[in-house]
């Protein structure tokens, strides 16, 4: 078969796990699977499965105990130290802590590949650093010591790190496992330009369904011992996701691809109303263990509409009126309570 | 876009300019200080003399006095800051850990091991002084010996265990019992060498033969060279393990460098100079605050300077200026680093564990 050249990545009935002595630990059975150029790709997998491991054997910094990675298209035994750091860059969970560091050291240490034996710093290394640090974003922070810099900013100085490193493959471990939501989809974003603007393949994982089915243009998912490789989409219509977590508590929706409590159903209520109230007063009733009806029969929740601005909750003769959710919530669960 | 370049460059430039400043004042303290170290002592002399010895070339008794015993001194006392600093700096990166140090880690008694086996180990026939030239070298090699055992089950233990306390702890244990050996060969041993023991381990920076000088300074010099070429090495170490084998670093062979720049840095020093605390710690520490850099090429230099200037003092301080007496150097070392130690420990406390 004619080897596709845009394919930067690939690796064939790989082995992962550790050695100890003879005896070989392979976490699963043989992986195989490939990356192309400019592609972001999410490896998913639950806790301990062995998403670090892989990640570490791709970066070559782990031995694989069997099979082969190929880099576009040669294999990782032809590869020297020097060549590999030329040609995948590994960004872990594990902080940098360097007292004095600054941003622009850090950034530095990325062109350790290309420099000479004394690490000599020449016009194009500099060149390349403020590059990558322009990149990021960090420019106006370059002179800040790391220590001094918040999750999010030092994130960023790692990827320009790594973009320094002038690498065609960015391997990262959790890339957003700390950050809030803003640097998070900051970061994110920027994963997103180097992969579309810069044609660097981005190999992460992360535990965050969410992100990795809206950003990632393909999915390694590692379940059942087994690699899955596809388009989120495709995994999906595969039905993939279903099982990923082996929980009776834990429901999958495939239809709009998110996760949720199973709570217990404690009846049934017609809701009338719609757009975005309806939408969250559904959401709302779901916590609290209600589905939403039909039928004429059941209590009937209406909704804030017009000169009304409260929640009318009809049961039988009954009528209740409620200011917020909150409130009707507070107010149902004390009338019926759970049935423990 | 040009405007965020023009700030890097120009940040650059100031901290060029900085590191320059810093750099000349620490080479001018370190000329004072040598000359001052020179010409203080329990002799005193004027000026005119000193322009006499040097200039006349007059067989004079301060002739003999500054030639023979204080310029060799003097620049022990160089040898031995450059050494224990840079020792400490290369472990302290190597440990990731700032409390790392040749005499805390045990390093130092690994060294004091290899030393008593050679001192109170020899039969009473033959004494390292009867080896002559031998002697020198066979001393330096069981210290490095002892030194570079330690070290390597130091880092083997370090690889397990993260927390900074509990390896300053083993590290604690292992001079203990390393101490507990030499107790008991000093126990068996015969008194004129458990005299010379016991005067090596008070340290002394005046008590070198000419020969002895000649091959610290060949030992240091072999070590200085190494621990340039591992500058690269402990900036790409200093990110963590796995960051430097990422950017391609050779984690094994730089392991191997840096241990023996280490071993034979520490390890010659302690042979002929006895065990010297807290400038192996202290130092780098003062020579980051100097240089606030992490760049190990600017901080080996740094380090060699400063360690140079401290242990002069060290020296000049324990002649004891104007009066016939001398304090052990080994105190006078310890007063000027433990506060240092201290003060590093308390700013290490929010940070817990690695540095």
């Amino acid at each position: 078969m004619k080897r596709d050249p845009d394919e930067i990545l690939s690796f064939c009935s790989l082995r992962i796990g550790y050695a100890e002595g003879r005896k070989k630990n392979a976490l699963l059975s043989p992986l195989t699977a490939s990356a192309r150029r400019g592609e972001m790709i999410a490896l998913i997998g639950k806790n301990g499965i062995g998403k670090s491991t892989l990640l570490r054997t791709l970066a070559g910094l782990q031995l694989s105990l069997g099979g082969d990675i190929t880099y576009s298209g040669k294999s990782i035994r032809e590869y020297s130290r020097t060549d590999l750091a030329r040609t995948i860059g590994y960004i872990s969970t594990e902080i940098v802590k360097v007292t004095n560091m600054r941003v622009y050291d850090l950034v530095a240490m990325g062109r350790f590949p290309y420099t000479n034996w004394f690490g000599k710093i020449d016009k194009s290394d500099h060149e390349k650093i403020t590059d990558s640090i322009e990149k990021t974003g960090m420019s106006s922070l370059s002179w800040r010591f790391i220590s001094e810099l918040s999750d999010g900013e030092r994130q960023k100085a790692m990827i320009a790190r790594i973009l320094a490193q002038d690498t065609g493959i960015l391997v990262m471990d959790e890339p957003t496992a700390f950050l809030d939501i803003g640097s998070k989809f900051e970061i994110l974003h920027l994963m997103h330009l180097l992969s579309q603007k810069n044609g660097k393949t981005i190999i992460f994982s992360t535990h965050d369904l969410n992100v990795a089915l809206s950003q990632a243009d393909k999915i390694w998912l590692i379940a059942d011992d087994n690699i899955l490789d596809g388009a989120p989409e495709d995994l999906m219509l595969q039905g993939a996701f279903d099982h990923l977590f082996d929980s009776t508590s834990v429901a999958y929706n495939s239809e709009n691809g998110t996760y949720s409590f199973i709570s217990e159903n404690r009846g049934e209520v017609r809701v009338s109303g719609e757009g975005i109230m309806l939408h969250y007063t559904k959401k709302a009733l779901n916590r609290a263990g209600f589905s939403i009806s039909e039928g004429e029969v059941h209590p009937f929740l209406r909704l804030p509409s017009g000169s009304c601005r409260y929640w009318q909750f009809m049961n039988g003769d009954s009528v209740m009126e409620f200011g917020s959710l909150y409130e009707f919530i507070k107010w149902i669960n004390a009338e019926m309570p759970l049935s423990t | 876009m040009k405007a965020e370049h023009q700030k890097i460059a120009d940040s650059f430039k100031s901290s060029g300019k900085r590191l320059r400043i810093v750099f000349i004042s620490l080479l001018i303290l370190l000329v004072i200080f040598m000359v001052t170290d020179v010409f203080l002592g329990s002799v005193s002399f004027s000026a005119a003399d000193i322009f006499n010895v040097f200039f006349h070339k007059t067989e004079s008794p301060l002739n003999t006095i500054i030639f023979n015993f204080r310029i060799p001194k003097a620049l022990t006392a160089l040898t031995v800051g450059i050494a224990l600093s840079l020792s400490g700096l290369q472990m302290q990166t190597l440990f990731r850990n700032p409390m790392a140090g040749p005499d805390v880690l045990g390093i130092s008694s690994g060294a004091s091991l290899g030393v008593a086996f050679v001192i109170l180990g020899f039969s009473g026939n033959i004494s390292v002084d009867s080896l002559r030239g031998l002697g020198n070298w066979i001393l330096i090699a069981a210290s490095w010996i002892g030194a570079g055992t330690v070290m390597i089950l130091i880092m083997s233990i370090s690889s397990r265990v993260r927390e900074i306390m509990t390896i300053l702890i083993i590290g604690i244990m292992l001079s203990s019992g390393i101490s507990a050996i030499v107790t008991i060969m000093q126990y068996f041993s015969a008194e004129s060498m458990l005299k010379a023991y016991v005067i090596w381990t008070m340290g002394s920076l005046g008590n070198l033969t000419s020969d002895q000088l000649n091959v610290l300074l060949i030992c240091i010099s072999g070590g200085i060279v190494l621990s340039l070429v591992s500058a690269k090495m402990l900036n790409a170490i200093s990110l963590g393990e796995n960051y430097a084998a990422s950017i391609g670093l050779n984690v094994k062979l730089s392991r191997a460098v840096i241990f023996a720049s280490t071993s034979i840095l520490a390890g010659s020093v302690t042979a002929f100079c006895g065990p010297i605390g807290f400038i192996g710690i202290a130092v780098p520490h003062i020579s980051r605050i100097l240089l606030r850099t992490s760049d190990h090429r600017i901080l080996i230099p740094g380090t060699i300077i400063t360690g140079g200037i401290i242990m002069l003092i060290s020296d000049i301080i324990s002649q004891l200026p104007g009066s016939e007496s001398v304090l052990p150097v080994n105190s006078v070392t310890s007063l000027i680093g433990i506060p240092v130690v201290i003060w590093v420990i308390f700013r290490n406390r929010k940070y817990s564990g690695v540095f």
